[in-house]
């Protein structure tokens, strides 16, 4: 009986707990929403940094497209780039595709740096050795090549 | 995709049961985000309530960290935005969280638009995002129920403008730089036509008393495009850590 009793008690302690936790969490207090990560924050706007090197993987898939490079360092020391590109929407009406870009591609890319300092950028530009070229973000979104 | 699909073909039958839309422009089509370096819809901008601050991130625009457009933030957000840690931003699970509509109408994607004389449905190409505006006089529901990241929006004709309020909105980021509105957010649009019919302009208006002073606006153009289409946007988590 003692110890039926004490259930009680403990389960009546316990949902006291939840209701207290439910109320909390209900009040209206706002915590920041995740959110889908921002240019402006992460990247550099004003600055472009080159990188030239071989494609290792290019996916393009929302939200971003990755292009992953394998470049040498000023001093030779191999690095791993991971660069995205804006939405593969945005790209795909400039021309950009799946097969745009292939592992094995010989590239030179044109990028806003992460502000971590880590190898990492935002995609201007990619130039193959053929002169072709692929444009992402453009510095002014006003300007239009061929139309500016 | 396929979640959609039951929805979109709701609106589908509900959108053809409708009467023509008589003497209310159309904002029908595809609409392009339209990049000004001057806003062509100044008239829309100069109606804003006074003292309204306007946050310039609409388009390809967007703020640094710590640059809230003027805005005063109220003490419980600025202590929310000291903590907010954007590394998050890049996890995986974080990676596709859409962005409710007080700040997904600014990004720079297309959208379209359906209109019939009962309602008028928003397609957008960012996130996959639907909107629907009821135009039949309905109230909204209670504050009980349900929010979601589209809201609950009413609309209405005032001459040549549409005039939309939206309620019910679950918290999003603001201006995507750690700083997120409240459920209590209320959002009040207006579209309205260039005289030539090929661009759409739109200011949207926000009050959230728990978050910030005073109220906040933000002013976006969209070129129409016939012909085109949006594309699915289908957020692939794996782009993220």
């Amino acid at each position: 009986m003692r110890t039926r009793k004490a259930a009680l008690a403990r389960e009546r302690t316990s949902s006291r707990l939840v209701g207290i936790a439910a109320a909390l969490f209900g009040f209206g207090f706002v915590a920041s929403a995740a959110a889908h990560h921002s240019f402006a924050v992460h990247f550099v706007a004003d600055k472009i940094v080159t990188v030239k090197g071989t494609v290792e993987e290019f996916t393009f898939r929302n939200p971003h497209g990755l292009l992953m490079l394998t470049a040498k360092d000023e001093k030779g020391v191999e690095q791993h780039w991971r660069i995205e590109t804006n939405s593969p929407n945005i790209l795909r009406r400039r021309g950009w595709s799946e097969d745009s870009i292939k592992p094995g591609d010989q590239v030179t890319v044109e990028g806003y740096p992460a502000r971590d300092g880590s190898p990492s950028m935002r995609v201007y530009r990619v130039t193959f050795p053929d002169g072709r070229e692929l444009v992402g973000q453009r510095p002014d979104p006003t300007v239009v090549p061929g139309q500016d | 995709m396929a979640r959609l699909a039951l929805p979109i073909a709701f609106v589908a039958l509900a959108l053809a049961a409708c009467d023509a839309v008589g003497a209310a422009p159309s904002l029908d089509g595809f609409w392009t985000v339209k990049f000004e370096r001057k806003p062509s819809g100044q008239a829309l901008i100069d109606s804003l309530p006074k003292g309204a601050v306007l946050i310039n991130d609409t388009g390809a625009g967007e703020l640094a960290a710590g640059d809230f457009a003027g805005l005063k933030l109220k003490p419980a957000a600025i202590e929310q935005v000291k903590k907010y840690d954007y590394s998050q931003e890049l996890k995986r699970e974080n990676t596709c969280v859409p962005p409710s509509v007080v700040f997904y109408m600014q990004a720079p994607f297309p959208m379209e638009i359906y209109q019939g004389r009962d309602l008028i449905v928003l397609k957008m190409e960012y996130f996959d995002m639907v909107r629907v505006v009821f135009l039949d006089g309905r109230p909204h529901p209670p504050e009980s129920a349900p929010h979601s990241k589209s809201g609950f929006s009413t609309g209405h004709w005032d001459g040549d403008t549409l005039v939309v309020e939206t309620s019910h909105i679950e918290p999003g980021t603001f201006m995507n730089n750690g700083f997120s509105h409240s459920k209590h957010i209320k959002l009040s649009e207006r579209f309205r036509l260039s005289p030539d019919g090929n661009t759409l302009w739109l200011t949207q208006v926000y009050e959230d008393p728990e978050t910030f002073e005073g109220v906040a606006a933000r002013y976006m153009a969209w070129t129409r495009k016939p012909g085109e289409f949006v594309f699915p946007y289908e957020c692939d988590p794996s782009y993220g850590n």
